[in-house]
């Protein structure tokens, strides 16, 4: 891995903490995203409303559901996938005013397929409180022949488009939700690094 | 250095008993640069032979570039340049203006624009309302103003605006529900405003308090440098020391001095003539609008087209 450098396009996660200012609250979470909800519900809440979507699909070992239903009384929503899950915000985003803080927890891949939705609305990414949760799996967007491969764990990876052995890198696209993955042996062919999961 | 237009006044129309409207074709009869709405230019006078500049905003349709067009406020108790264009500045003048430049400009990413006007803070929205129309945004303009006499271009703007434009008229006690508007806007939606200082602030605090994002809150302020004591800078690099009057800004006394500091709106705005402050044995005045209040604090740092100091020296790094 490479350090001391600084790539501007890679993101930055944080800790869900609620916003003072606001006109109304909606925290869109998805497996071990649960674990920030809880957190975040363990603050002490704003008096704003507050709307909550959670699915528990995904490989979280634990499911949260059942724990965020107990702590979370109105406006709670539990659906079964992540695709249910952005179907209702699809539905709830037109009826949304300004103020409305968003907050999401989950996987890489899920949070920035919520943001793609939010954008949408004109909701920019860095106005939404993110939480990276569960795994640091990577979305890969190959450069040569555009495919884009989920849940990659590893600095080499083989692309399903072409076959080609590709270098994850830290540039990543906000469009795609992806980091940009490089033939790592276009110098000298089959020269090809051991991989080292930094992903897991 | 910006580069300069060499223009020719055509006409001059009175708008209100306080407000003169310019148009100004090129001197060579060329076409004018192509802009965006919410673009400014610096307007270049010579008053008593000392340079002014300040900027204004150009009001006319971004797809007209035979002639640009700005209104400007006569403004007493100034320096000047206001009254200079209203009293010396008629049909046939020549002057010299600044490229178009845009620190004002509509975020193509809002699915909804709202636009606040106070008073002469109107001619900004002028041209961003012939881009909105142009690429058929979603907006709403509300405009206020003091009393029917000061209605500056309302006839104009319900021509270009329709039912989108909302008119505030203080005298006839009309005022503007700024937390009723701004509570009730769906996601997406910018807000811009150009007006008093107090007005600014009120939109500012407004967002702020209802949760709406900095960057969804827009506003242009021009300032004119104030008036002030005299005092001495030393430019560290050329090694030359200016006496800035009282009636003259920082920017100004340098280029007097035949240094070329650089600028860009000479209204506090953009932050291009930022300078490095070596050392000050007072107190900085900071009027610009472009600095954090912690930065102001610190003292690092000076707008010299707005800002001056109460000292006796003054060092800069330029």
């Amino acid at each position: 891995m490479e350090r001391g450098y600084w790539i501007r396009s890679k993101p930055l996660y944080d800790s869900l903490v609620w916003r003072q200012q606001a006109t109304g609250h909606m925290v869109i979470a998805k497996g071990e995203g649960g674990i920030a909800v809880l957190k975040l519900f363990q603050q002490m809440c704003p008096r704003e409303p507050i709307k909550l979507l959670f699915t528990d699909e995904g490989t979280a070992p634990k499911k949260y559901a059942d724990i965020i239903k107990t702590l979370v009384p109105e406006g709670l929503q539990v659906l079964e996938s992540e695709q249910a899950v952005l179907a209702a915000l699809r539905e709830q985003l037109p009826d949304c005013l300004m103020g409305t803080q968003f907050y999401v927890a989950g996987t890489e891949a899920f949070i920035w397929a919520v943001l793609d939705e939010l954008k949408k609305y004109g909701v920019q990414d860095r106005n939404v409180e993110k939480e990276l949760s569960g795994t640091l799996a990577r979305s890969v967007y190959c450069v040569h022949c555009k495919t884009i491969d989920k849940d990659v764990h590893y600095n080499i990876h083989q692309c399903s488009g072409c076959q080609r052995h590709l270098f994850v890198r830290d540039h990543f696209s906000r469009r795609l939700g992806a980091y940009m993955g490089v033939m790592v042996d276009a110098e000298i062919p089959g020269d090809i690094p051991a991989k080292e999961e930094i992903y897991p | 250095m910006s580069t300069t237009l060499n223009v020719i006044v055509k006409d001059v129309e009175q708008v209100t008993e306080v407000v003169k409207h310019f148009t100004f074709v090129q001197e060579n009869g060329e076409a004018l640069p192509r802009f965006s709405g919410g673009s400014h230019v610096v307007v270049s006078m010579n008053i008593n032979g000392r340079i002014h500049r300040n900027p204004y905003s150009l009001m006319g349709s971004t797809a007209n570039t035979d002639s640009y067009h700005i209104s400007v406020r006569k403004q007493e108790n100034s320096r000047g340049g206001s009254v200079f264009m209203h009293e010396q500045v008629e049909s046939g003048s020549k002057l010299q203006i600044t490229y178009p430049v845009n620190l004002f400009a509509i975020s193509k990413m809002g699915r909804r624009h709202i636009l606040i006007a106070g008073g002469i803070g109107i001619t900004p929205f002028m041209s961003q309302i012939s881009d909105l129309n142009r690429l058929g945004f979603d907006y709403e303009l509300h405009y206020a103003y003091r009393s029917p006499e000061h209605a500056a271009f309302r006839e104009q703007l319900e021509e270009m605006c329709g039912d989108r434009v909302h008119f505030y008229i203080d005298s006839e006690g009309s005022r503007l529900d700024l937390n009723g508007l701004m509570s009730n806007q769906p996601l997406g939606t910018h807000v811009y405003t150009c007006g008093p200082e107090p007005m600014v602030k009120a939109v500012h605090l407004t967002g702020k308090t209802l949760g709406w994002p900095d960057n969804h809150v827009h506003s242009e302020e021009f300032t004119a440098p104030p008036i002030g004591d005299q005092f001495t800078v030393e430019l560290l690099q050329s090694g030359i020391e200016v006496t800035v009057p009282g009636d003259m800004s920082m920017l100004e006394a340098m280029e007097e001095a035949g240094a070329e500091p650089p600028f860009l709106c000479r209204g506090g705005a953009c932050g291009r003539c930022e300078l490095e402050v070596v050392s000050c044995d007072g107190v900085i005045m900071h009027n610009d609008h472009y600095l954090s209040d912690h930065e102001k604090a610190e003292g690092r740092s000076i707008m010299p087209c707005v800002s001056r100091a109460k000292c006796s020296k003054l060092v800069v790094n330029l």
